[in-house]
């Protein structure tokens, strides 16, 4: 009998990324699928891990029917979350033709966005579909850094789009980014996203690839400065306990990417133009929605994780940190 | 009682996985579990939960009666459910 279960009836809370949620008897699909929707965007900024930009839309990004049907599919997958982001995602023609589709089928969609279409209306309409979460890039919590970093990017909008979000009463998330030049500003900044009415804010280390190659000696931040950064970050968590959450990872991408190649995330990366990724921080596809269905690309995802070929990469990245730079040379296991 | 607004169910061939999206934790639930969560989804009563899977599933000792009443407080407890 089915329910013969001697054991507690709900598991440990775990993040989705971790082993309890691949490793638990197979699932029969992702619990979470990022879809960066379009490689468009009208920032261009220093540290843009997908060399997003204005003009920079992939020639081959998906069609509406390829759109709608890979939507189609991971809905009938019952795949509880979804994330869109870019380029910047409220730039893609169909954004809220998407957004209305996944939300109207149920699903739980947050929005990864640079702030810069957060009108009042469009916040609005975010609210009446029913996303779950907008996230907000603010990276600084003054004009200088933030412009700085966002090339073409406006402080003032954007700290203006997450007040209309909270007006328009959408739950929101706000992400920071590290550089050399603003990250004495993180406690401040986590003080601005709890000012602005976030429930949620995000940070970690900085990655070398995309346009932070080029822009690497101005961008990096020390050793000395990260160890500053993570100390205010663990004392803004405590501060803000109950009230925000303060969420970031403290660990570098090597030692993440050995655990993941033991409990690969449930996780599925969705380029612009239908490949899948393992995971961001890896160069290899594992899948093209252009010929496959997401369930014949999940059913081998795990299998994909166990090539050697990725192993090796991730170990190789020990010896020189800086192959993180090649990650959109992409690799087809 | 219902789900969260937030909390999406799915059933696996081990049993379940609930979702929190707001704080994007996942539960892996047992088949005992999943049950519990059936019988929220169909609109059964709180109170009745614990007894109709007794009665179900010829649970003469008690233990599943125990521990769908256990696993019903701990849903409340971590804010998986909402009246």
């Amino acid at each position: 009998m089915a329910t013969r279960a001697s054991s507690p009836g709900i598991g440990s809370p775990v993040p989705v990324t971790t082993r309890a949620a691949t490793e638990s008897g197979d699932l029969g699909a992702p619990l979470y699928i990022a879809w960066q929707v379009t490689n468009e965007c009208n920032l261009a900024c220093l540290h843009c891990i997908e060399e997003s930009g204005p003009g920079k839309a992939f020639h081959d990004e998906l069609g509406d029917e390829q759109v709608f049907s890979v939507l189609a599919q991971a809905l009938d997958l019952e795949v509880p979350y979804l994330s869109f982001s870019g380029g910047e995602p409220m730039v893609h023609p169909r954004f809220f033709d998407m957004v209305a589709y996944v939300c109207g089928r149920n699903g739980q969609l947050k929005i990864e966005t640079n702030g810069h279409y957060l009108e009042p209306e469009n916040c609005a309409r975010l609210k009446q579909l029913g996303v779950k979460a907008v996230q907000v890039s603010l990276d600084g919590a003054t004009r200088e850094t933030f412009n700085r970093m966002r090339v073409r990017g406006d402080f003032d909008r954007t700290v203006e789009g997450v007040r209309n979000l909270h007006v328009a009463g959408v739950p929101i998330e706000i992400n920071f980014s590290p550089t050399h030049f603003n990250v004495h500003e993180v406690a401040a900044a986590v003080d601005l996203a709890a000012e602005l009415g976030a429930y949620s804010f995000y940070t970690g280390r900085t990655m070398y690839t995309g346009n932070a190659v080029k822009t690497w000696p101005k961008l990096a931040p020390s050793e000395e400065q990260y160890d500053a950064f993570f100390e205010a970050l663990h004392r803004k968590t405590e501060e803000y306990r109950g009230r925000m959450r303060v969420h970031f990872h403290e660990i570098g991408l090597l030692e993440e990417l050995r655990y993941r190649l033991r409990h690969p995330a449930a996780l599925l990366i969705v380029l612009p133009n239908g490949l899948v990724k393992l995971i961001n921080a890896l160069p290899f596809v594992c899948g093209d929605l252009r010929r496959q269905t997401l369930g014949e690309i999940w059913a081998r995802f795990q299998l994909a994780w166990q090539d050697p070929r990725v192993a090796k990469f991730v170990e190789d990245l020990a010896e020189d940190p800086r192959k993180t730079a090649a990650l959109h040379q992409w690799v087809y296991l | 009682m219902k789900l969260a607004k937030h909390v999406k169910f799915r059933e696996e061939k081990f049993g379940s996985v609930l979702f929190e999206t707001r704080s994007e934790k996942v539960y892996t639930l047992n088949p005992t579990a999943t049950a519990v969560v059936r019988e929220i989804q169909s609109g059964s009563d709180e109170g009745s939960i614990p007894a109709r899977l007794k009665a179900r599933f010829h649970d003469s000792g008690g233990a599943i009666e125990r521990e769908a009443a256990a696993f019903l407080a701990e849903l409340r407890q971590k804010g998986l459910v909402e009246d």
